[in-house]
Formats: C-alpha cells, structure tokens, sequence
C-alpha cells in the first residue's frame, strides 16, 4: 500500500441501466484520474464488454436488465477471479446484496453515498480490500449465525472464528477499520485481513452449498 | 389429476382380471359349462382392454362408456346361476367387477360409487339360494370401498383446485412484488441521484438534496417492512420494527437478513430502549450525529447494540447522578431491559458510547 510509488490508473467498468446515473458516476470516476474502460447498460452487454475490457473494478448496479447484477457478478469472477466488483444499490434490497456478495462482489455502497465515499471506495476495492456498510456486515453476521444454527451443517463447513465475528460486529456497529484496529489493540492490515477472510468464507459456504445442492438433485451424475 | 386415477386404475383391472381368468382355468374341469365359462372370460379379457384405452383419453369417458362398464359387470353376475349353476359359490366375474366400481367412483364421486355399489351387491346377493356371512360381507364391502375412494377423490380433486388457485395466487403476488421493486427502484435512483447532485452543487440544491434523502431513506424503510409479514399471532418481527429508526438523520440499523421474531411486547421494549438510547445520542452528541443500531438474533436470545462516535460518558458522572439520587436515562433504559429479563451494558471511551442489551427470546414468566 506504498502512496507514493505512481501506478496505473485503476480500469473501471461501470454497468447501470439509468443513463443519468451512468454519466454521474462515470464522470466522477474520469474526474477524479480513474480510468473509465467500458459502460454498460444491462447485463448483456455488461458480459459482452467485460472480457475486452478488462476492468480492475466494476461499479455495478444489481438491478438491471437480465441477466440481474448478481448473475453478472458470478460470471465475471468465475471469468476473472481478480476482478474487484463494487455492488452500488438504490434499494439496498438485503436478499440481493447478501445474494451479490455470495456470488463474489467484494464492495457494497447505498447510492446515495456521496462522490468522495464512491471514490474512496473504488479505490479501496481495487487494493482487494473489502468495502463494507454495516449494513452489510449485519447481513453477514446474520448468514453465519444462520450457517451456525442449522443442525446439519458439517464441520468441514467454513465457520467464523471469533475474533473475525468480533471484527464484524465491530463494522456492523459503523467502527471505522483504524477504530476498530486501535480498541481491539491490533493492527489496520489485521482487520481488513479479518474481514476478507470472513467474506472469503461466505463465499466458501455459497459453493459448498451450491455443491451439496446439485449433488442433492443428482446434477452431478452427467 | 382424474386420469392419474384412471391410470391407477387400469392397473387394478388387469390384476383382478388375471384373478378371474386364473381361476376359470383352475376350474374349468369342475364347471358344468366348460366352454361358457371360457367365453366369459374372453368377454372380461376383451372388455379390460377396451375399457384401459378407452378410459385414457378424458373425452371418451362419457356416461355412455361408464354405463357400459357397469352394465357389462352387472350382466356377467347375471349369467353366473346359468354358467356355474344355482349352487354357485364365487360369481363368474368375481372381484373384476371392482374395475367398475371405482370407476363410478373416480368419475361420479361418492354418489357413483355408493350406487353402482349398491347395485353390484345387490344383484350378487338376489341370486344366491344360501346366503353366507361371507356373501354378506363382501356386499357391504363393495358398498362401503365404492363410496370411500368416490369421497376420497372427491377430496383429491378439491385438494388440487385449492392447490392452483394457492399457486396462482402466489405466482401473482411475486410479481407484483417484482415490479414494485422495479418502480421503487427507479423512484429510488431519482432520489438518490438529486441527493447526490444537490450536495455538491450546494445552496439551496443542497437543501432540495437533503429533502430527497429524507424520502429516500423513508422509502427503503417501507420496502424493507414489506417484505416482512407478521406469522404467528403475538410476535412480530423486532428487526423490521427497528429499520423504522433509520428515519432519524444519522442513524444506521443493521440487521440478519431473516424476520427476528419476538413476542410484541419484547420487541416494543426493544424498540423503546434503542429509542431512548438514540435520543440520548441527540442531546450529548449533537442532532443528526452518527449512531449505529445491531441487532443479532441467536436461537436463545437477541442482542442489541446501539454505539455512538461521541466524546464518551466523562468518567463519573453516572455515578455521581445515582449518588445524588437522580435516575438519569440510563438507569431508566436498564430499568427497561431488566424487565424484560435481559442484561444492558454500558460501556464508554474515545471510541464513543455503546450500550449493549441481551435479552432472552421467550417471554419473562415473572410478569
């Protein structure tokens, strides 16, 4: 995380639906020395554009023309494990960003946040930091107690320890990372370390899910 | 759904006519009429077979076609004094007639089964010169199974109908919830986006942004409130009562992504703690500061946080207003929490003030 060494521009691909929106994030970014590599306006050409592109980060909305954000952030990963994808949301519909982050969306920001939390949080996404609201990470907290609660879950399964479940009650609580590094008497690398690992895991969880799913309804005998 | 039965049922005649052609070939040496016997089962033989192609199609099962199959059983009952002699014990078509029966059944209900049971007995039983118990007992059986499975499709079919209307009623009720998600999602990015606009333009833009904020926040609210829906009688879902704080400027609520369920008045006490917290915030802290609300739900219990980023609570003050007898609002929020059975923390420093409720699922039984 060296500031001073010059690097590239960070590529940023924007998928929105609303061209109003779609110029004003756009040009925020391009502003701001961002470099704007590709828009889209639906799913379909968000997936067309994306290999050509090859963004660092997408700014994406979840509600778009099919297929939906979350779809469209499964295939990017699944295409570019790299790629940082930041989930922008008017609704803030808790399924679907829990779904989105499952799916493989490292960042997530209510729309109306303003342009310098938008930059900041390109920015950070973009050092593969995890972007979350405390919403968000209520969300999440929520998913695993549910994981936890279900009686049949396997050991194998991914669970939290409990300093990474006492980090994320700490960014549900809206403590910033350096609050949080100071009360917990550790360093910043170590929360955000803290918190990619238990995004990690819930993604982890999505898998062994989806796999236990198809095996389930016999999809794997083909 | 009916010709799932008929299917059924083409299978319980091929069986029961394998019973009866057996059983004729067994017999055939002992028969006073070798030969009418063996055309007897031709005749059920040829009939299985019409009937199984014919019952397929849904057109074809007209009254005409059941009338025949019933006709066709009551006729072989007829013929058995003829065939096997007055002293017949077993009728010629025995318990192929049931094919018959359960027809009626399945496609007149209760009705068509008691009567063409009715019927089926009835002529078995005026033929025979010694009626046994058995004879009797088999009568009443063919009566009683005719009208059970009629009233049991009959319940089926309704079963079924409820089902459909369930699914679309159902099926109607996603979509449009889909496309109030499509609508409020437009209204939202609107809101949003003049919110946004307005902040950085400043002046009185700033204000017509912060108006946007306000709708937008209350609009979310209301879509997360939607999809909640109260279950059981008594409880209600704690987690989309507290989303209702986030109408305050500042304040952020953040919740599992499932209904939590309390009973109401848990949950009101909740609700009025974090409140009471929140308005405390206002008054130390300043108006639209920061707070933070967490709810987390365990199977046993709830745990609510409310945290603020203010100064702290100087040490001692508490202390020094319980000391001079002054139940300041902490003592009222505990007061609140302990009622409910539960624990409230309060803990305090550089990184704010962070109250801390755990309260038990189940309702206190000492009230």
């Amino acid at each position: 995380m060296d500031q001073s060494e010059p690097s590239p521009p960070i590529r940023v691909m924007v998928v929105d639906d609303h061209p109003l929106w779609r110029d004003a994030v756009e040009r925020d970014l391009a502003g701001a020395g961002l470099d704007v590599v590709a828009v889209a306006a639906n799913g379909r050409e968000a997936l067309a554009r994306f290999p050509a592109a090859r963004p660092g980060v997408v700014v994406l909305d979840l509600q778009i023309p099919a297929p939906d954000g979350i779809a469209v952030t499964a295939e990017f990963v699944r295409q570019d494990p790299a790629v940082r994808v930041l989930v922008l949301s008017a609704s803030g519909e808790q399924a679907d960003v829990l779904a989105a982050v499952k799916a493989g969306a490292t960042g997530y920001l209510v729309k109306s946040a303003s342009r310098e939390e938008l930059l900041t949080a390109v920015r950070r996404v973009a050092q593969g930091d995890p972007v979350f609201t405390p919403g968000l990470a209520g969300l999440v907290l929520g998913e695993f107690q549910r994981i936890s609660d279900t009686p049949r879950s396997d050991p194998a399964e991914p669970r939290l320890t409990e300093r990474e479940t006492e980090v994320l009650k700490m960014v549900a609580k809206g403590m910033s990372y350096r609050q949080i590094a100071e009360r917990l008497v550790i360093s910043h690398r170590t929360v955000q370390n803290h918190v990619q690992s238990t995004l990690g895991k819930l993604q982890m969880h999505n898998r062994v899910e989806l796999t236990r799913y198809a095996i389930e309804r016999g999809l794997d005998t083909d | 759904m009916e010709s799932r039965l008929f299917g059924a049922l083409a299978v319980v005649r091929v069986v029961v006519l394998l019973d009866a052609v057996v059983v004729t070939i067994v017999r055939a040496g002992s028969l006073p009429h070798p030969a009418a016997s063996v055309a007897c089962a031709v005749v059920m033989t040829a009939w299985t077979g019409f009937a199984t192609w014919a019952y397929v199609q849904p057109r074809r099962r007209t009254f005409l076609l059941l009338a025949a199959d019933l006709a066709l059983a009551l006729a072989l009952l007829l013929v058995t004094p003829l065939v096997k002699g007055a002293d017949f014990r077993a009728t010629v078509p025995s318990y192929w007639i049931v094919g018959a029966l359960i027809a009626w059944a399945i496609h007149f209900r209760w009705v068509g089964g008691f009567g063409a049971g009715v019927l089926l007995a009835t002529v078995d039983l005026v033929q025979r010169q010694h009626l046994q118990q058995s004879d009797y007992g088999n009568a009443f059986l063919l009566v009683l199974a005719g009208s059970i499975v009629g009233f049991l499709c009959e319940s089926l079919q309704r079963m079924a109908a409820e089902r459909d209307v369930a699914e679309r009623a159902a099926a109607m009720a996603a979509e449009r919830a889909r496309l109030a998600r499509v609508v409020h999602d437009g209204v939202l990015q609107v809101l949003a986006l003049v919110q946004r606009r307005g902040r950085e333009l400043g002046g009185e833009a700033a204000e017509l942004g912060r108006l946007a904020g306000d709708q937008e926040r209350e609009l979310r609210r209301l879509i997360q409130a939607q999809d909640t829906v109260v279950i059981e009688t008594g409880m209600v879902d704690v987690a989309a009562q507290l989303a209702v704080l986030e109408r305050r400027q500042g304040v952020t609520v953040s919740t599992p992504g499932f209904p939590v369920e309390l009973p109401a008045a848990t949950a009101h006490e909740l609700v009025a703690a974090a409140r009471a917290c929140l308005d405390n915030v206002r008054v130390h802290v300043g108006e639209d500061s920061p707070a933070w609300v967490l709810l987390q739900a365990h199977p046993d219990r709830v745990e609510l946080s409310v945290r603020d980023d203010g100064p702290g609570i100087p040490s001692g003050r508490l202390e020094e207003a319980a000391a001079a007898g002054r139940l300041g609002v902490s003592e009222s929020i505990r007061g609140r929490i302990t009622d409910l059975g539960g624990t409230a923390e309060l803990v305090t420093g550089s990184f704010g003030t962070e109250w801390e409720f755990v309260v038990p699922r189940s309702a206190p039984t000492n009230l």
